[in-house]
């Protein structure tokens, strides 16, 4: 029971983190049209700058959380607004190729500025340390993640649904020659937007430095796959989805790797493949 | 951060220029230049150049560095004194990445084109493998600085003949059998691991597990875990370890997989659960830098050199030196790759020749003094056989980081498989 | 480039090809090789991605495949290099067939995503098959016996000059291959698909049928350059069915061109040479590239060939898409 217990814990965690950093690329991709292989060069930055904020000025982690998934938007900003707007109506290829030469810059960027060792971050004091579960110590923060989740899913689902600007953006996400056509300003609003995606995908990564314990450039690559997957299997494009499907792949991987550990990579593409022969869409996508 | 990092530009112009006012002063005071020694034997034809590739993008990137460090201090260092045997030095760094096809390449820049006369580096076991063939065919020695897999001396230099590759570092005898050695004394009888899930990780918890049960027969294997490269979170791993309830962990994960690891380990509470806990490559810089305080104490580490051992005047002397160089404490790698470059020297002087047979006949069966301690090239596999320290961890107020408290050394002998590495008698224990 | 000034100066090429090896060194020698391999992979790619506009991030699978299937020919059965070469060709059409089966069901993004699980799949088995495979160390050892030809004798391929025209040897029989593909009624109906496929099922074509088989002839392609590169190297390794490897032809074809026919081909030869140019200088090789191909996205989508082509008609650069 203990067991079962933690493992579910570990997968709910993991899910809710995947979930948080597929959160950007899934609205980017629902609104745009575009997936974005630099998510995880973002997640990535997000944390950089987090750790800068955190450790050389001094200033402690929650400053970190707020300031350094900012500064990473300017990045989101410049490579939307002067890059990947004016390749919006071209073949898929060029759209990923585009994004992945930012993967290529990024990543060697925050080698130049940061170094290429491993950079560790201390301890928190608030929220750190753990607690007993089931007789087990579970990390404090681990409950930290599994709680911003859902609250992270609410917050999208009412700026989405409730607000103005929400439902501008749905609307120019299902048609933007009419949103245009009725004064949607699209192209602002698709940096907007963009920008957005990129600031969740930076706080998915100043979360993740409490979280992973430690920071390398191409800590992005690993995550990007997953929060590709999640985005598939939920239905690419749909938020609603990206949530379940992280919360399935998390606890799954969790299962696997506990009682099923030997074809662990093998079994989630697997999946992957099924959602998508089955059920292209995934499992909440709508038409796109 | 204030350790001095290094450019490629500045290292491109390290071949005689600025570095002689830093060597000199770590040397203490310029001499003549011992090129009237090699005046009468001007067989070696400058200059030497040396290729080196190590990890240098991605997550493993560090790794490169640290390698850098130790490689161009020595260079540094020998080139102020003349050079090898009176030639100067010059040296190329390559990112070998971690795909093999990128190192062969890289090779064959250095020797085809660039004019290689001797290769260092290589961190992959997978990498040090393909080039092995391939070194065959370019002719030049290599001298392997990290990878550790046994299967390149025993396979490919003692059983398949390819003399031109040398490895100076300690490969994967100290992490399984060196472990098991130290393991035997324990009380703990159920051991567990979390360990990489590639080659690396398979090789060395079976050859922790085949020597522990020959030297200790109660040893029992409760659980296993296997990490693919890149995991971030090891909690489901830890999971299955604390449900087994063992006495023992044993883990060869290594570099920042091993920090993040022991610090979620740590939150588990497994350290409390779990009395002996094995570290075979934990005794490394980044690792015990990144965890600081969070490394907790009691836990036996070990690693292919460790700056506090041997407690020789040679090496406090140089790792003062390359501190004062590089505001840094060494990584095992800075260490290996700077005994390299001696090394070559070494055998260069000694065989009057940078010709590769006469090279690889130099080095073999050769004994050196390095800041690891002494070390010899058993002829038949090209292995340097040399003593590394196993250590508790302990917290010292010197240092930001957890070093080693009580000491053992296994001497090399006891545990380094032996030729022809097949049948009865080749593995320890050995009567 | 059509008809007859291509072919001219596709013969020119392979004629200054064959005298590389006496004017240049060793390793511009091996670059080349590895150059025609990547031409070769990117060549029969282009088919699947320029031609019917499918784009693939599973055709590493392939190329493992081939170098996979050409070890275990040469561990098991023959150490013959062209016994070799066939089984390896064979053993990645046959995996692309049964992987395309599955994934031409669908298009676009659907597609893409479904050939990078299958992909990764691969990687996955040959990763954790270790007993098989050899797990990440990959297959070692692999040696290059000579071509035993009936009435030719024995001819040696060991040294880096004569594999060179070895694979010159198959890199020329693939470009003529592709060229007829490209240009035959078949590759008229692969653009057909690319342009609509739509209208191209109302004109009675079975389109899936024609993804599949141009799937399978990309993916033997993809063999052949596997099986190749084993031989080059002497080993098999898993990464070669990863995706990032699968990213390699389609860079390289947008680099020279996707919608060109020596796209593919220019594309590898200014991908190899300017990593190696750019290494020379900065180990910072990514930023550079990155660099370079977002200026080729952003300005010159045409790709190297696709630029030169307009200019030379007088048309000014920039994208076509």
């Amino acid at each position: 029971m203990q067991s079962f217990v933690h493992v579910c814990l570990a997968g709910l965690s993991n899910g809710m983190f995947i979930w948080l950093v597929a959160s950007g690329l899934t609205l980017i991709f629902g609104v745009l049209g575009v997936l974005n292989f630099a998510h995880g060069s973002f997640y990535m930055l997000g944390a950089y700058c987090c750790f800068t904020v955190l450790k050389h000025l001094g200033a402690g982690y929650w400053a970190g959380l707020l300031l350094g998934p900012l500064a990473v938007c300017a990045a989101g900003f410049v490579v939307e607004r002067f890059f990947l707007r004016h390749v919006y109506r071209i073949a898929l290829p060029y759209q990923l190729l585009l994004t992945f030469a930012f993967v290529l810059i990024f990543d060697n960027l925050v080698k130049i500025v940061w170094g290429g060792g491993a950079l560790s971050a201390p301890s928190l004091a608030f929220l750190g340390g753990s607690i007993q579960v089931l007789g087990r110590k579970y990390p404090v923060y681990n409950l930290f993640i599994i709680a911003v989740g859902p609250a992270v899913a609410l917050g999208l689902y009412l700026l989405l649904e409730r607000t103005w600007s929400g439902r501008i953006v749905r609307a120019a996400s299902s048609d933007r020659e009419m949103a245009s056509a009725i004064g949607v300003r699209v192209p602002a609003l698709f940096t907007g937007v963009f920008v957005f995606g990129t600031w969740l995908g930076a706080l998915g990564g100043g979360l993740a430095v409490p979280y992973v314990g430690l920071l390398t450039p191409g800590m992005g690559e690993t995550i990007i796959i997953e929060a590709f997957i999640v985005a598939v299997i939920g239905g690419l494009g749909s938020l609603k989805g990206a949530f379940v499907g992280a919360l399935v792949i998390g606890v799954m991987s969790a299962f696997g790797t506990r009682f099923f550990p030997t074809f662990d990579m093998f079994l989630i593409f697997i999946l992957m493949a099924g959602v998508l022969l089955v059920r292209p869409e995934g499992l909440f996508g709508g038409a796109r | 951060m204030g350790k001095k990092r290094f450019s490629r530009r500045q290292f491109l112009k390290i071949a005689g220029s600025g570095s002689l006012a830093v060597a000199a002063g770590g040397l203490g005071g310029a001499i003549a230049s011992p090129k009237w020694v090699w005046g009468a034997t001007p067989a070696v034809k400058g200059p030497i150049k040396i290729g080196y590739q190590a990890i240098l993008s991605g997550t493993l990137a560090g790794y490169g560095e640290f390698h850098k460090l130790g490689v161009v201090m020595a260079v540094e260092e020998i080139n102020a004194k003349g050079g090898i045997a009176g030639q100067k030095v010059e040296m190329e760094f390559r990112d070998s990445t971690t795909k093999a096809d990128e190192a062969i390449k890289n090779a064959r820049y250095f020797v085809d084109s660039w004019g290689a006369d001797y290769l260092g580096g290589i961190d992959s076991s997978g990498q040090a493998l393909a080039l092995a063939p391939v070194m065959a065919q370019l002719d030049r020695v290599l001298m392997v600085t990290h990878a550790a897999t046994e299967k390149l001396t025993e396979d490919f230099v003692y059983k398949q003949g390819v003399k031109q590759i040398f490895r100076i570092c300690m490969p994967t005898y100290n992490d399984g059998n060196a472990a098991a050695f130290i393991a035997k004394d324990f009380p703990a009888v159920k051991w567990s691991t979390v360990s990489p899930k590639y080659e690396y990780g398979f090789t060395c918890w079976k050859m922790f597990q085949e020597t522990l049960k020959k030297v200790k027969p109660d040893a029992q294997f409760v659980a296993e875990s296997w990490a693919p490269f890149g995991t971030t979170d090891f909690r489901s791993h830890i999971n299955t370890i604390m449900d087994a309830k063992p006495d023992g962990l044993y883990s060869t994960e290594w570099a920042g997989e091993l920090i993040s690891f022991v610090k979620q380990a740590k939150e588990a509470g497994l350290f409390e659960k779990v009395q002996y806990v094995m570290l075979p490559v934990g005794a490394a810089m980044d690792v015990l830098e990144g965890l600081g305080k969070d490394m907790p104490d009691n836990i036996w580490i070990s690693a292919r050199y460790f700056f506090q051992y041997p407690n020789s005047k040679e090496n406090t002397d140089w790792v003062a030196r390359f501190y004062k160089r590089w505001n840094h404490y060494p990584a095992y790698v800075s260490e290996t790759g700077y005994s390299a470059i001696y090394a070559y020297k070494a055998a260069v002087e000694k065989a009057g020749s940078k010709d590769t047979k006469a090279v690889v006949a130099a080095l073999e069966g050769m004994e050196m003094d390095s800041p690891a301690g002494r070390r010899v090239f058993r002829k038949e596999d090209h292995q340097a056989i040399y003593d590394v320290p196993w250590g508790k961890t302990k917290t010292d107020p010197k240092y930001p980081f957890k070093v080693m408290g009580e000491t053992k050394v296994i001497p090399a002998k006891e545990y380094f498989n032996r030729p022809p590495f097949e049948g009865p008698g080749t593995s320890p224990p050995f009567k | 480039m059509k008809g007859k000034t291509g072919a001219i100066l596709f013969a020119g090429v392979l004629l200054a090809l064959c005298a590389v090896p006496a004017v240049a060194g060793k390793f511009t020698v091996y670059l080349l090789i590895r150059v025609m391999l990547l031409g070769i992979f990117a060549l029969g790619y282009n088919l699947l991605l320029g031609q019917t506009g499918l784009l693939s991030f599973g055709h590493g699978a392939f190329y493992a495949a081939g170098a996979y299937g050409l070890g275990f020919c040469w561990l098991h059965l023959s150490g013959h290099p062209l016994a070799g070469i066939v089984a390896g060709v064979a053993a990645a059409a046959l995996l692309a067939l049964l992987v395309g089966f599955f994934c031409v069901r669908h298009t676009e993004i659907y597609f893409s995503m479904l050939t990078l699980a299958f992909g990764m799949m691969v990687f996955s088995l040959i990763w954790n098959a270790r007993e098989v495979t050899g797990g990440d160390d990959g297959l070692v050892g692999i040696m290059r016996n000579p071509v035993a030809l009936p009435g030719l004798g024995k001819i040696p391929i060991g040294t880096d000059f004569q594999f060179y025209y070895f694979v010159l040897l198959f890199f020329a029989l693939a470009v003529f291959v592709v060229h007829r593909i490209r240009t035959s009624p078949y590759g008229l109906v692969l653009s057909g698909i690319r342009e609509n496929a739509r209208r191209t099922e109302f004109a009675g074509l079975p389109v899936r049928r024609y993804r599949l088989s141009v799937f399978v002839i990309s993916g033997a392609f993809a063999g052949l350059s596997g099986s190749l590169e084993a031989l080059l190297e002497s080993n098999a390794r898993p990464f070669m069915a990863h995706w990032t490897h699968s990213a390699e032809p389609i860079l390289v074809s947008l680099l020279g061109g996707i919608s060109t026919f020596a796209g593919p081909l220019v594309g590898s030869a200014f991908f190899v040479g300017m990593r190696e140019v750019i290494q020379r200088f900065t180990e910072n090789w990514m930023l550079w590239f990155g660099i370079v191909l977002l200026v080729v996205i952003m300005g010159f989508r045409g790709g190297i060939v696709g630029v030169a082509e307009g200019l030379l008609k007088g048309r000014p650069p920039g994208g076509e898409g």
